[in-house]
């Protein structure tokens, strides 16, 4: 089992002159102590427009400044949105490349679609083309990566031969993941050879049967890079403290905030009436899974308490197969900045050793890329 | 945390008096229209009271019912709401609707505290498009069309709770509430088009100030209409996160 963590930077009204600036900065000292505390990897998304929830519009120069100030976390772009009015494909290529050289070959690249009319409609995207797009870009960036030149005639996006450069230093290539929110997308990770990157909790048993699914199909998958990465990635909270109670209160706390703000965006399903978006994507799933739990008592999947708690918690995660779990650890700065750095450390010193020992996976690890 | 209605709840205290009583209603193949906009942004807060958050974007959903069955006979229903949610709920408020039945109005306004006044409601579906266009007070109020419709499935369209702009009693006055209305439905057939907003009387609806400007999504359904048994209200002066009660403590 590996622990990150994972941010949408949700930045609280009012917005003050530097307002942003402070909570860019809280970020920024919390990636660093978990690279000193050993966590694995971090991950940043790619949100336009949404307001508090997340004001996170260019992870890869967070990202970047998280690498110039880390030495082993793994970074993760979580994810790239494969969508041409977001994007573009070559300059996804080119932008990752750079930051897997800067950051000495730590890059994740994380891959996905967008949920909410409110950067659809923003970008002026077609929900109906985003799967399609997205389709087709993650066959083609890793080819970017690897061929001396490239050149590619489709269907949403076509060039002739030129070489994208720079090159990964990750040989092949980073190891790549798809955004998974809505149901069966982890099937199409796993046709396509990616990283499950779980953006939703679900109960144990629910992600049981999904994961014994992905790790099936998987098998016979026909990769779109140039190895395989087989990996199940989720995502959780995390608020670590000595006093059980007062854990789970502020972990609650945090969770509810967060999913509240979640919830004032607009689903792409709620405006525009579409087969693509069939559910409505993570927000409803992250508030049903952080107010199920009945009165008192603590949803069961959730990493917030004391260290005996998350520990149980965990190895329940592990034993239903997941492989990475990556933490949310504040939302519009609800916990304060001491608290989540003492949480941190002390998830660190007493959860991380008791699984430092195991075997690295359920499953075989990446092969190649990192 | 999130934006708030700023508008004055006195606003609020016009509505029909909810008289929730009498047998269910299953309305057969009702032809429903949907068009929704963005809103501009200057009218964020001011459309809704202090209970509800804005969407972000803001929106208006207009939707038209031509309802061929009824125990209050046929009737053509129109609402011109605010997307909106009600904590973490999505919700459409609705100040002001149209209905060209006198005694569907009055069946809708006590039962489900629809706000209800009379219009008279052209609703209309050809190949090329569908509309409705609603006339009050000697003039258009709405005209608000789906152009160029393409066959979907039903299970494709998602429609959001109505907040009707009603009273009920509470310790013996009549007193504002936002009534929850969640009709279900089970569609024969849907369409979706280009959305296309030709007149809107913001003042009309009680949303004044409404600048629809932006096109979203147009959607046109036949459906079965079970309306609902009402069980949520909202106080709209109170904070969101307060502000839900039960219809009956």
């Amino acid at each position: 089992m590996k622990f990150g963590i994972f941010y949408e930077i949700s930045v609280p009204r009012p917005w003050g002159p530097t307002t942003e600036y402070e909570v860019y900065q809280n970020c920024l000292e919390q990636v660093k102590l978990a690279d000193e505390l050993g966590f694995d990897q971090v991950w940043a998304v790619e949100h336009h427009f949404l307001e508090e929830y997340s004001h996170c519009s260019a992870p890869e120069v967070f990202l970047t400044a998280c690498a110039m100030v880390t030495k082993n976390i793994r970074i993760g772009r979580g994810i790239v949105v494969c969508v041409p009015e977001f994007n573009n494909p070559i300059k996804a290529a080119e932008v990752a490349a750079t930051m897997d050289i800067v950051s000495g070959g730590r890059l994740e690249f994380g891959t996905g679609r967008s949920a909410t009319w409110t950067e659809l409609g923003g970008m002026s995207a077609d929900p109906d083309e985003t799967k399609k797009t997205w389709d087709e870009w993650v066959r083609i960036i890793p080819k970017m990566w690897t061929e001396e030149r490239f050149g590619y005639q489709g269907r949403a996006f076509s060039m002739p031969q030129r070489a994208v450069l720079p090159k990964p230093l990750q040989k092949p290539h980073p190891p790549m993941w798809v955004a998974v929110t809505s149901p069966g997308t982890e099937l199409d990770a796993a046709d396509r050879g990616m990283g499950s990157l779980g953006l939703t909790f679900g109960g144990f048993a629910e992600q049981e049967q999904k994961i014994a699914e992905y790790r099936r199909r998987i098998k016979y998958c026909n990769p779109v890079g140039s190895f395989v990465n087989e990996q199940v990635n989720t995502v959780n909270f995390l608020f670590c403290h000595e006093d059980n109670e007062y854990g789970a209160k502020t972990g609650q706390r945090l969770a509810g905030t967060f999913n509240y703000l979640a919830e004032q965006l607009l689903a792409a399903r709620q405006a525009y009436p579409t087969r693509s978006y069939p559910n409505l994507g993570l927000l409803p799933a992250l508030r049903r899974e952080a107010t199920s739990a009945p009165e008192g008592q603590i949803p069961e999947g959730l990493c917030i308490g004391n260290p005996d708690r998350i520990i149980e918690v965990i190895k329940k995660w592990e034993s239903v197969g997941v492989d990475r779990i990556n933490f949310l650890l504040n939302a519009i700065e609800t916990v304060p900045q001491e608290e989540v750095l003492a949480s941190l450390r002390l998830f660190a010193k007493e959860v991380m050793p008791k699984f430092a020992e195991k075997p690295a996976a359920k499953a075989p690890a990446a092969v190649g890329g990192n | 945390m999130p934006l708030v209605g700023t508008r004055p709840t006195t606003d609020f205290e016009h509505g029909p008096l909810l008289r929730p009583d009498g047998e269910p209603w299953v309305l057969p193949r009702v032809q429903i229209l949907q068009v929704m906009y963005e809103l501009e942004q200057g009218a964020m807060t001011s459309l809704l009271p202090p209970a509800l958050h804005p969407t972000i974007p803001p929106t208006l959903v207009v939707t038209a019912w031509r309802v061929p069955e009824s125990p209050a006979g046929p009737f053509t229903l129109a609402e011109a709401k605010v997307g909106c949610r009600s904590g973490a709920r999505p919700r459409a408020l609705s100040v002001r609707a149209y209905c060209d039945s006198a005694a569907a109005r009055e069946a809708l306004a006590a039962r489900w505290g629809y706000p209800v006044s009379e219009g008279t409601i052209d609703f209309a579906r050809r190949y090329d498009r569908s509309w409705v266009t609603v006339r009050a007070g000697g003039r258009t109020v709405l005209d608000a069309h789906l152009v160029d419709p393409e066959a979907i499935s039903g299970a494709d369209i998602q429609y959001l709770a109505t907040l009707n702009t009603a009273r009920v009693e509470r310790d013996g006055a009549a007193t504002a509430r936002l009534i929850q209305v969640d009709p279900e439905y089970q569609f024969h057939s849907a369409d979706r088009g280009m959305p296309e907003l030709l007149a809107f009387d913001g003042e009309a609806w009680g949303l004044p100030g409404a600048d629809p400007y932006w096109p979203v999504s147009a959607s046109y359904a036949v459906a079965d209409v079970a309306m609902p048994e009402l069980r949520y209200l909202v106080d709209p002066a109170k904070p969101p996160l307060a502000a839900v009660e039960r219809l009956h403590a």
